[in-house]
């Protein structure tokens, strides 16, 4: 054998012995779990948290005021208890005793203060979900130490008690004493937070390594250290999580689901989510012109509509799953239970039509109108728009789709309320409060009212929810969802189902909140 | 010589000033970013507040004039998202991408170069054909679609190479942990070869392509039928008369090939969770972080125009009746 071939030789026999090692040593240990999301964080800083993706991971960081549960309830977390001052403008929360940041300071009411004025600070420029919408949200004023363990939150306004509450359980709480002493880049790459895991390591667009906080008493850490891994490409996270190389995956594809569920070694975990996914019928006069735009004014035909679509075929052949259809824009269980979700009956959607004065004409149709809807955002948007088209179009309003790209022209459109006539969107909601997913149309002139709507009835009912009891509060959101459910702004879909795939190796429970916990996941 | 550089550099500067201006124009041309740096929920004066936070409410030619006076002074800006220079953002990236690239373009030219050759010599057999149909094939493939077979062919169904991810060299020999470099290096390898072939294949079936037809229009030359006419073997004559002279051409294509493999990266990076400049800024497009775009495209550009340059000055070196005037 030549020098040449022996080498050769010897190559391919190292390759041979080294690759199940490799291969091998990929797998997780017991101590570890892995997850894998499509998006890293922009930056390991609390005031800057934008995304879903972010929050997962900080929620494992830093400690909260309070939190809320899977179910929904807001538990005590850093806080034990809240009072709320007569006017209902001023909260205050007392800490837990003996609490520290991972750094090892002392962690008090002046922290509590501190967390709350560094993300105000206009100085900081924040543009994260605590600045940029819990404090508008929540007509934040200031923060102040009453006490070593008692710190209160000033706001501008009295507020439903469980919506404020939960809006505040978004701030993450950090210590003074170390971001104080730190610029805002240096804060942006070293998190020292409060919660049962501490930062170890952050590969840029790789991964961030976190490890059990030892003796941490607030919450139970079932592994040792979590690696939230980057995968952005869907079939590649499905790879991973098949070879046993991840153990929790985000946003698995419709169309993978059975080769998880086939594979023996995960399986997928479908959740419906508490984003609200409907179409917009716009009130916006810029409209006014546009055809089927004075149809959609009338509401019998907004009602007629609703008949039009069938939902769960939509669910069932487009998003793989079956689906509830949305009976308002509140998620269950916060929803007015006395309202039964539209049925799909074509012949009924084409009764009312014609009542409504809009009768086939010779060539079969009633109206024309578009409907506009983004592609990339939600889950198989541009093909659930076209089949929303298509059922239209079944009952005599001819329908042109207009699919257009989310972040370029569909989102700034969106925001500056010039689409429709009728047009597809989603929007996050919650579990913890029928306010907050009602919050979309606290105004008239909302920024989050895309569709202009202008009800009278609803919007004096809102004002009155302010500073109410939760049972009187119940009664008035009750009393809004049917002035919704019979004057519909929205053509009601369905919460947007959330897939997960989950290792055959561990124990862990998906959220309808899309958020991912995992302090109490455990090995099987 | 000296002119010719001089003339090249100022040609250079201008055509980092267009492409510094067009993806200006072409990212605030989609859109408003600021829609991207605020809640779902938030209001009309939020968007306000965030876009005056953000420096997206000045005018668009204040914005740009801003970002060249700061360009000359050697600052690219910090990025929205990560708030960190976004120069030193990218220079993170570039030692993962690099490894790629180089990877990718060794594979390309060391395969390519006999192949190319074996199938000049091999001229109208069935071998000869079938080589060009899968150069024809590695041409016209997605990136994307031979990522993923190779992934759930070779990582998942064989379990012959791991699925996804990085092992950095280039990055610990950077920082001075050479032990750690050298040790990383099987592993790193293991890992480059999935994402390698993707990035390269294109490359190499291109490649193939050229030498071969270099060579057989070498081959034909009437100082080859002298050299067979002599008596020489078929194999010095390939290699020593024919080879040399089908390389220029290869070589001017090989130096351009750095700077495509660099730019065809992105595909590859994503669907191999692999952390380069490709998907820093595929990320930052999508999420508008105009400094961290303007300061890769800024990079970019310039390694482009740099590779172009010395290959242009090789190419006259390789070829001396080729004149730079």
């Amino acid at each position: 054998m030549s020098r040449k071939s022996r080498f050769s030789l010897l190559f391919i026999v190292l390759l041979l012995v080294t690759m199940p090692m490799v291969i091998q040593a990929q797998t997780p240990d017991e101590t570890t779990l892995v997850i894998a999301q499509s998006v890293d964080v922009g930056a390991l800083e609390p005031a800057l948290i934008n995304s879903r993706a972010e929050s997962n991971i900080f929620n494992h960081l830093y400690g909260t005021l309070f939190e809320i549960s899977e179910n929904g309830t807001l538990d005590p977390y850093l806080a034990t208890s809240y009072t709320i001052s007569e006017d209902g403008t001023e909260w205050t929360f007392t800490l837990n005793e003996g609490l520290t940041c991972h750094d090892g300071e002392p962690l008090t009411a002046d922290d509590v203060v501190y967390s709350f004025q560094r993300a105000a600070d206009p100085a900081n420029a924040f543009t994260g979900n605590t600045a940029g919408f819990v404090f508008p949200s929540v007509g934040y004023v200031d923060a102040r130490v009453d006490g070593d363990l008692e710190a209160t939150i000033i706001t501008d306004r009295a507020q439903s008690e469980p919506l404020r509450l939960g809006l505040l359980s978004e701030v993450y709480i950090h210590c003074q004493d170390y971001y104080s002493s730190i610029t805002l880049e240096e804060a942006a790459e070293n998190p020292v937070g409060s919660g049962p895991y501490r930062f170890v390591e952050w590969v840029r667009d790789d991964y961030v390594l976190i490890e059990k906080v030892p003796d941490y008493t607030l919450r139970t850490a079932g592994f040792d250290q979590i690696y939230w891994r980057v995968i952005p490409e869907a079939s590649t996270r499905v790879a991973e999580l098949i070879a046993g190389n991840v153990d929790i995956i985000a946003n698995v594809p419709p169309d993978q689901v059975a080769a998880v569920d086939n594979s023996g070694s995960a399986t997928v975990q479908a959740v419906s989510g508490t984003r609200r996914m409907y179409v917009g019928f716009q009130f916006g006069e810029a409209f006014a012109d546009a055809p089927g735009y004075e149809a959609i004014q009338n509401t019998d035909v907004r009602v007629a509509l609703q008949h039009a679509i069938d939902v769960p075929t939509i669910c069932a052949t487009l998003l793989g799953t079956d689906c509830e259809r949305a009976s308002s824009m509140v998620n269950p269980p916060n929803n007015n239970p006395e309202l039964s979700p539209y049925t799909y009956d074509a012949a009924e959607a084409e009764r009312l039509l014609d009542e409504a004065g809009y009768p086939r004409g010779e060539n079969g149709v009633r109206f024309e109108i578009t409907l506009m809807g983004p592609r990339g955002r939600y889950l198989n948007d541009a093909n659930v728009v076209q089949a929303i088209g298509q059922y239209l179009t079944d009952v005599g309003v001819q329908t042109t789709v207009e699919i257009l790209d989310w972040s370029s022209d569909y989102l700034p459109r969106v925001r500056e309320k010039n689409v429709g006539p009728l047009f597809f969107l989603g929007s996050g909601g919650s579990t913890w409060s029928a306010l907050y997913d009602m919050a979309d149309l606290s105004a008239p002139t909302a920024g989050t009212n895309y569709t202009n709507w202008m009800n009278e009835e609803w919007f004096s009912l809102w004002d009155s929810t302010a500073g109410l009891d939760p049972a009187a509060e119940r009664e008035v959101v009750n009393e809004m969802l049917e002035v919704f459910y019979n004057d519909p702004p929205w053509l009601l879909l369905y919460f947007q189902p959330d897939f997960y795939g989950v290792s055959n190796r561990i124990e862990w429970q998906a959220r309808r909140d899309e958020q991912i916990v995992v302090y109490g996941a455990t090995l099987k | 010589m000296g002119t010719y550089i001089a003339r090249r550099l100022l040609q250079s500067i201008l055509v980092m000033l267009g492409v510094t201006l067009l993806s200006f124009l072409t990212l605030h041309l989609a859109g408003d970013p600021t829609y991207l740096y605020v809640s779902e929920r938030a209001s009309e004066q939020e968007i306000i507040d965030t876009r005056q936070k953000l420096g997206f409410d000045r005018p668009l030619p204040v914005q740009y004039f801003d970002f060249l006076g700061r360009l000359l002074q050697g600052d690219l800006g910090t990025s929205l998202r990560a708030r960190k220079p976004a120069l030193e953002l990218v220079m993170e990236r570039l030692p993962a991408t690099l490894e790629l690239t180089l990877f990718a373009m060794f594979l390309s030219t060391i395969l390519a170069i006999p192949i190319g050759i074996y199938s000049a010599t091999k001229r109208g057999t069935p071998l000869d054909g079938g080589i060009m149909l899968f150069a024809m094939l590695g041409q016209s493939i997605p990136g994307f679609w031979l990522g993923i077979m190779l992934i759930l062919s070779v990582g998942l169904g064989l379990r012959w190479l791991p699925i996804s991810g990085h092992i950095p060299v280039i990055q610990p020999a950077l920082e001075g942990d050479i032990s750690t470099a050298i040790s990383n290096v099987p592993n790193a390898l293991l890992h480059l070869i999935m994402p390698g072939i993707t990035v390269g294949v294109f490359s190499l079936s291109r490649n193939a392509r050229l030498v071969r037809s270099s060579m057989l229009e070498v081959l034909s030359q009437d100082y080859i039928v002298t050299a067979r006419s002599k008596g020489l073997a078929e194999r010095r004559i390939t290699f020593n008369h024919a080879f040399r002279n089908a390389l220029i051409p290869v070589v001017t294509i090989l130096g351009l090939e750095f700077g495509f493999l660099l730019s065809g990266v992105v595909v590859a990076e994503t669907v191999f969770s692999w952390p380069g400049v490709g998907r820093l800024v595929f990320n930052a497009i999508n999420q508008r972080d105009i400094p961290l775009v303007q300061a890769s495209v800024v990079l970019f550009s310039l390694l482009f125009v740099m590779l172009n340059l010395i290959v242009d000055l090789l190419y006259a070196q390789l070829d001396p009746r080729i004149r730079l005037n």
